[in-house]
């Protein structure tokens, strides 16, 4: 008599096919939540790890701008307080230069005030050889070691080159590490072009051997003037690029934070939907396990 | 006639003991899964031909007629054709897999992008030692890289290959195990039990072998039956008591050809299948990430031939090698790196060049080559492991289509034992009936 059976290793496997299923869907979830990440590897969702691998490239490189700009900030600011004490050389040579345009001065005093004008000549020369936190010269332009080199005359001469080179912070962008000593030190006085070194020796040679000497110190003050407009414009220059740095570093930080946001969507497990889901999926496991224990249960070999 | 009732009483007990005897065994196999349900073949039992003076025909009672087994031929073929498609796709998928892992997991994205970005920080400040060593030691870490990524797919093909010759061994092994069973069914008296048993271990070998390499099976009247390997066309693996050997050859690239009694055969279903598919893959893999390596050496060496070193001299290769598993960083030191262009002096820091290189790697360089190539890479397990899911559902659904039609029913066993047991008692009491007649008879004074 054929007739419609229906097997019990069939009905096994069929529970063991629903509960092998349940049981996979809810470790999956469990991983993407102990993980934090929605994908294991590439093919869990090839376009959104291709889009989750250029993010990290942009971000690895990106730290790398992060660092540069850092970098030039640190190199414009140590430059920039480097500036601060030529200015005050500058500014305290003058007040000497007037004192001895006083016709009223000594020539004892003169002597002094061409003594110390020479003192303030070598603390601008070791200033003017200052190096960055990271050992280059800082207004050598790009030579490694020290801008300007003085021969057994005290004659002071520039080493450096004739641009700063720049530095890369990123997205098409480069700034100038800083000034070259010729931008800075250098001015005209009378017509005729001159530096800050070869100033202040003229000066102290003038107040002491020159027929004179209030006159030639009087005469400086041009040159004086003309030396600190220079520095007043290289400063300028050192604060607009420190403050273009803190834009393009503040722009930095924002895109990090778009990128970082933007790598938790597409990567990042969403934990209520994770868990709300995880919940469901134990949920329905758990009645199938009842039910099929209840069902598993009758057999017609307990009834007989 | 009480002796007639007599017999025919121990007729049916005989047949309902054979009966429970029959529904035991089937209980006793619920869980074999190459055990196909029995059920038992009765006939009436009729004496004709009288002597005069009795009827013409007399009840001799039951006979049993023989052990029949429930066959279903179409649900054996569908569970067989996709049980070989489901194998075939999960040993393809393994061997895809296998390949992600070797070229996504072990880093290659990740060491470009480190390499980059080492050169970034080198054009900071190009006369650094520090940063040009850490260039070096980023570029000996990637190099590192595709040898190990190119070493794992290696590997990977060598156990894809082993598997092969021991599915081969396999097919081999059963097919001669279905000849000689073959020849054991023809000596067999069909309805008996052992006839049924050989059925069983025949079916049984055949889904061994549909496991391994898709089959073709034709029925002979006499319940043996032929295999050919494929379709209906394909070659014979089995004939009566004959068998013809399934062999596999390695080609020089690493994929594997089959072929049977020495004439070439293609697979088109089963592991076999899935492990020869899996091997192209690997190769052509392979053959991608040789040409990651290749580009990488010569965009790297070609920047490095336009610069020149801190000392003033030409730049020398930064990378020797062609391929993935032979790449390896040429340059002794850091200083070897030529950041300036060509005929710059020494203690040069115009960055000119490294920017050049930099470039080249950012636009269509390695980065973007690795990024398609584990892009594509990963959509093909992607769709691969679709397929397996839709295959795997198929089989499982024809699998359970063919237990349910011939497994075990542990509900109409349990009736069927009360059912024999009750046909047991009445033929007892038939016989009890038959004894009170006699005792009549004897009786009588």
């Amino acid at each position: 008599m054929p007739s419609v059976t229906n097997s019990t290793s069939a009905f096994y496997q069929r529970s063991l096919n629903q509960m092998g299923d349940l049981r996979a869907l809810a470790e999956n979830l469990q991983l993407q939540i102990s993980t934090g990440e929605r994908l294991a590897k590439s093919s869990d969702d090839p376009v959104a790890s291709a889009r989750l691998r250029s993010l990290s490239r942009t971000d690895r490189l990106a730290q790398i701008d992060a660092d540069n700009a850092a970098r030039a900030s640190d190199e414009l600011s140590t430059g920039a307080a480097a500036m601060e004490d030529v200015a005050n050389i500058m500014i305290r040579a003058r007040e000497l230069a007037q004192w001895a345009g006083n016709d009223t001065t000594s020539a004892t005093e003169r002597e002094l005030i061409a003594t110390e004008i020479e003192q303030l000549r070598e603390t601008l020369f070791a200033t003017a050889n200052g190096l960055s936190n990271t050992g280059r010269s800082l207004f050598g332009g790009e030579v490694p070691d020290f801008a300007y080199t003085m021969d057994g005359a005290g004659v002071v001469t520039y080493a450096g080159t004739a641009s700063a080179g720049p530095i890369d912070i990123g997205e098409g962008v480069s700034i100038d590490r800083g000034l070259t000593g010729p931008d800075i030190f250098n001015f005209s006085h009378n017509g005729a072009p001159t530096d800050a070194f070869a100033f202040l020796a003229d000066l102290a040679n003038g107040l002491r051997s020159a027929a004179d000497p209030a006159a030639a110190a009087r005469d400086s003050f041009t040159g004086f003037d003309a030396s600190i407009d220079t520095l007043g414009r290289a400063q300028a220059i050192y604060g607009a690029r420190l403050t273009w740095i803190d834009t393009v570093q503040q722009t930095q930080v924002l895109r990090a934070e778009a990128r970082a946001e933007e790598g938790g969507e597409i990567g990042g497990t969403n934990l209520a939907d994770a868990i709300t889901r995880l919940q469901q999926t134990l949920t329905v496991l758990e009645a199938s396990q009842a039910s099929f224990a209840r069902v598993s249960n009758l057999t017609l070999f307990n009834s007989i | 006639m009480a002796s007639d009732l007599l017999l025919i009483g121990k007729a049916g007990t005989v047949a309902a003991r054979s009966a429970l005897e029959l529904t035991a065994q089937n209980i006793a196999n619920a869980d074999n899964p190459d055990y196909a349900r029995r059920t038992i073949g009765l006939q009436e039992v009729i004496a004709t031909g009288a002597i005069a003076g009795y009827s013409e025909s007399a009840f001799g009672g039951v006979r049993v007629d023989g052990v029949q087994r429930t066959d279903a031929v179409f649900l054996q073929n569908q569970a067989r054709r996709t049980a070989s498609d489901l194998t075939r796709a999960d040993a393809e998928l393994a061997g895809l897999t296998a390949t992600e892992t070797a070229i996504e997991q072990t880093g290659i994205y990740p060491a470009i992008v480190e390499f980059e970005a080492s050169l970034a920080r080198l054009q900071s400040d190009p006369l650094d030692p520090a940063l040009r060593a850490a260039v070096l030691e980023s570029g000996r870490a990637l190099a590192e890289t595709l040898n190990i990524a190119d070493n794992t797919l290696a590997q990977s093909g060598e156990q894809i290959r082993f598997e092969a010759a021991a599915g081969v061994d396999t097919v081999n092994l059963h097919a001669q195990e279905l000849a000689q069973i073959n020849a054991a069914i023809v000596r067999a008296d069909p309805g008996s039990s052992s006839y049924a048993a050989l059925l069983d271990q025949r079916d049984a070998q055949l889904a061994r072998i549909a496991e391994q390499a898709g089959i073709a099976v034709s029925y002979n009247p006499d319940a043996t039956v032929a295999v050919r390997l494929g379709d209906a066309s394909g070659p014979l693996l089995v004939s009566g008591t004959q068998t013809f050997d399934l062999a596999t050859t390695t080609n020089g690239d690493g994929t594997i050809d089959f072929a049977v009694a020495g004439a070439p055969v293609t697979l088109a279903s089963g592991s076999l299948a899935g492990q020869a598919q899996a091997l192209v893959a690997q190769r052509d893999w392979a053959i991608r990430l040789d040409d990651l390596a290749a580009l990488t050496i010569q965009q790297v060496n070609n920047a490095q031939a336009n610069g020149a070193a801190p000392d003033g001299s030409a730049g020398q290769p930064f990378f020797s090698g062609s391929t993935a598993g032979d790449i390896a960083v040429a340059l002794a030191s850091g200083a070897g790196i030529a950041t300036a262009p060509a005929g710059s002096p020494a203690q040069s820091r115009d960055t000119g060049n490294l920017e050049s290189l930099r470039n080249a790697l950012a636009n269509g360089g390695p980065a973007s080559a690795a990024d398609s190539l584990i892009f594509e890479l990963a959509n093909a397990v992607r769709s691969r492991t679709i397929t397996r899911d839709a295959v795997s559902i198929i089989a499982e659904s024809a699998q359970t289509a063919l237990v349910t039609e011939t497994g075990v029913d542990l509900e109409e066993e349990a009736l069927n034992l009360v059912r024999f047991q009750q046909a047991f008692q009445a033929s007892g009491r038939v016989i009890q009936a038959a004894s009170d007649i006699f005792d009549t008879i004897l009786g009588i004074r």
